[in-house]
């Protein structure tokens, strides 16, 4: 995509595309791969509609589809506890370059998530 | 809208929109997001179209997409529905726009126009 | 009173999507070349359909969304994409197929050749949806579709071996040709599990407006509707078995199905065979017509109706008037019409996992389906069905194609 023209457009503002970013590896600041990214949670604040954080990680896709009912449902495919996933802030994720998000702390200092 | 956290994925993404009239016009195909310099992305746009669908199966066909939509003009290209104009995201997403008047249709017009009502019990 | 008759037209209708080109060919040709044989298959078939029917209805009646509106919101474009891809060219085959079911029928009572009567059902099967009447039709054909009854009729005055008749109703391996009997069994579940029909059936309902107070009435019409078709499907398998088996009358051609009815009813027997076929098939090809048009206009979010005029929706329209067009040009090509179904419905039954598992992961999604999802038993049965058809297709239809040809 024409990302970068569009930034010059949008003066100062960066857009980012979400249907993109679905599915892109973070990685964290010595590069090892955290999770993909798998949801993005908006809240509005003073009227505007804003990020608030990105999910990422197997749990946050499974959470995303609701494949645990079925999976446990079923076979018992999917065993609930090995599945990592992170609530990564809005303020924690470099999206310079979208291509390549990345977080801008460790690791260990995100809230972990679990799928319902 | 509510207080809740929205799951923009889960909940926006690809889902119907509906104009004000209750008309369908299109799908969610994307959703533009803004980084600012001084506060947290503002979620900007929905946009629907041709080329924004086909760069999500992959970069070369949305290239390719984007370049045949500009020959084609108004209609073929990607267009943005500004947040603010979303009135309730439920089953269907309803935007306050008259679909009528968007290029969202004009392809739909156009067919409408040259091919449907020139075969015959293809009026209204 | 107006949601009986919705109930009673519900069941019609199902009926119809049941009873199709591949319902009757595959189970004529089973019983043909296997007996009671392969009476479980149909069996299987009938029972995963009646769940899966089932669902599609419910998904609708709770969520407010056709089963392709469900999946491009849940799974992405991408996925959506593949399925969509995947279900147009199978839909293309199918309605080759039932359209080649209309002409044979027209073949077998006027005797020209099934290629010329391509473009004019074409035709006409295109005028009736582009006038926009199609519930009116399609609840005509489905009232007329009960000529298909002659099949039962037919048993009854066979005096079948019923014991024999039910050992077929469990599963055995053929002594002979197993191969052959492999993807005879897989044609037949690929026939009643069609795919198209949970597109379809789940946009009519919301179209509808279903509501929850539709689950009941929704259940009842997928057991009733599936379990009749299932019924006259049976009626084609034995009265094929007692007649055609014996003597070793292997179909290969529509008119040998056809003595199937010969046998007990004579010509009238010729005569309602053909107008079976014929009505069945075009009710079908209806049905499949319209699906490749819902699931087009559901894929990028268009307008879509059963009975909207074409102004108002000008690139639904445009979808099954060229998908029509297509599929006739097969029949006007020559491809044999029974060859092309039949594998046409082995086919399917290896696309179902694709359309099938994202299905089922909705239908335990509480966003969608509330406190409404299915039970560890619906679940089960499909997906051990599917999973058999899925393996059986895999294996018997490279065998089918290496020796048959």
């Amino acid at each position: 995509m024409s990302d970068r023209e569009e930034d010059k457009k949008a003066g100062g503002t960066r857009e980012v595309h979400l249907e993109l970013l679905v599915g892109k590896a973070v990685r964290d600041p010595n590069d090892k791969r955290v999770g993909l990214i798998e949801e993005v949670l908006a809240e509005e604040q003073h009227g505007e509609w804003v990020v608030k954080e990105y999910l990422i990680g197997a749990a946050a896709l499974l959470e995303r589809l609701s494949a645990w009912p079925v999976g446990r449902g079923i076979l018992g495919l999917i065993r609930k506890k090995e599945y990592p996933g992170y609530r990564v802030p809005w303020d924690k994720l470099d999206l310079s370059d979208p291509g390549r998000p990345r977080l801008t702390c460790a690791v260990e200092e995100l809230e972990k998530f679990a799928p319902r | 809208m509510d207080e809740e956290p929205l799951d923009l994925i889960k909940d926006v993404l690809d889902n119907q929109l509906v104009d004000l009239h209750g008309r369908r016009m299109g799908k969610a195909d994307g959703i533009i997001i803004e980084l600012r310099k001084d506060g947290p992305p503002r979620v900007a746009y929905i946009e629907v179209g041709g080329p924004t669908l086909a760069a999500r199966l992959h970069p070369r066909i949305g290239k390719w997409a984007t370049s045949l939509a500009k020959r084609f003009g108004v209609g073929a290209e990607a267009y943005r529905i500004p947040w603010s104009k979303l009135k309730s995201v439920g089953i269907d997403i309803v935007v306050l726009v008259d679909a009528e008047k968007t290029p969202v249709l004009a392809f739909e017009q156009w067919l409408r126009e040259h091919v449907v009502s020139r075969i015959p019990g293809g009026k209204t | 009173m107006k949601k009986a008759l919705s109930i009673a037209l519900g069941i019609l209708t199902s009926i119809g999507g049941f009873l199709d080109v591949g319902a009757i060919a595959t189970a004529a040709q089973a019983g043909a070349a296997f007996g009671f044989q392969l009476i479980w298959a149909l069996l299987l078939g009938t029972l995963c359909v009646i769940f899966l029917v089932e669902m599609s209805g419910r998904l609708a009646a709770v969520s407010g969304h056709t089963l392709a509106d469900a999946v491009r919101e849940r799974f992405g474009f991408r996925f959506y994409f593949l399925q969509y891809v995947i279900e147009i060219i199978v839909d293309f085959l199918v309605l080759g197929a039932e359209i080649g079911g209309v002409c044979i029928a027209l073949q077998l009572v006027t005797g020209i050749s099934f290629q010329w009567w391509a473009l004019p059902v074409a035709f006409v099967l295109w005028l009736l949806l582009w006038k926009g009447t199609f519930g009116l039709i399609e609840n005509g054909v489905a009232l007329l579709g009960l000529v298909t009854l002659v099949f039962v009729v037919a048993v009854v005055m066979l005096k079948p071996d019923w014991p024999a008749v039910m050992s077929g109703a469990l599963p055995s391996l053929s002594r002979h040709d197993t191969a052959h009997y492999l993807f005879i069994a897989v044609s037949i579940i690929g026939a009643l599990v069609s795919p198209y029909l949970f597109f379809f059936y789940s946009s009519g309902a919301v179209e509808e407006k279903w509501d929850k107070s539709y689950i009941g009435p929704n259940r009842a019409i997928a057991v009733i509707g599936m379990g009749f078709g299932s019924v006259v499907s049976l009626g084609v398998l034995i009265t094929s078995a007692i007649v055609l088996f014996p003597k070793g009358i292997q179909v290969e051609s529509y008119d040998q199905a056809a003595l199937a009815l010969v046998a007990p009813l004579g010509f009238l027997g010729f005569v309602l065979f053909a107008v079976s076929l014929g009505i069945t098939c075009f009710g079908a090809a209806m049905e499949v017509g319209l699906d490749q048009a819902f699931i087009t206009a559901q894929a990028f979010g268009w307008n879509w109706s059963e009975s909207q005029k074409p102004a108002k929706e000008a690139r639904f329209s445009l979808i099954y008037t060229v998908m029509i067009f297509l599929s006739a040009l097969l029949m006007v090509a020559g491809i044999d019409p029974l060859q092309l179904t039949l594998f046409t419905m082995a086919l399917t039954a290896t696309i179902l996992p694709v359309v099938i598992v994202p299905f089922l992961v909705l239908m335990n999604d509480e966003k969608y389906v509330g406190k409404f999802r299915n039970g560890i038993i619906s679940n089960t049965v499909v997906v051990l069905i599917i999973g058999l058809a899925f393996v059986l297709a895999v294996v018997a239809i490279p065998l089918e194609v290496l020796g048959g040809s």
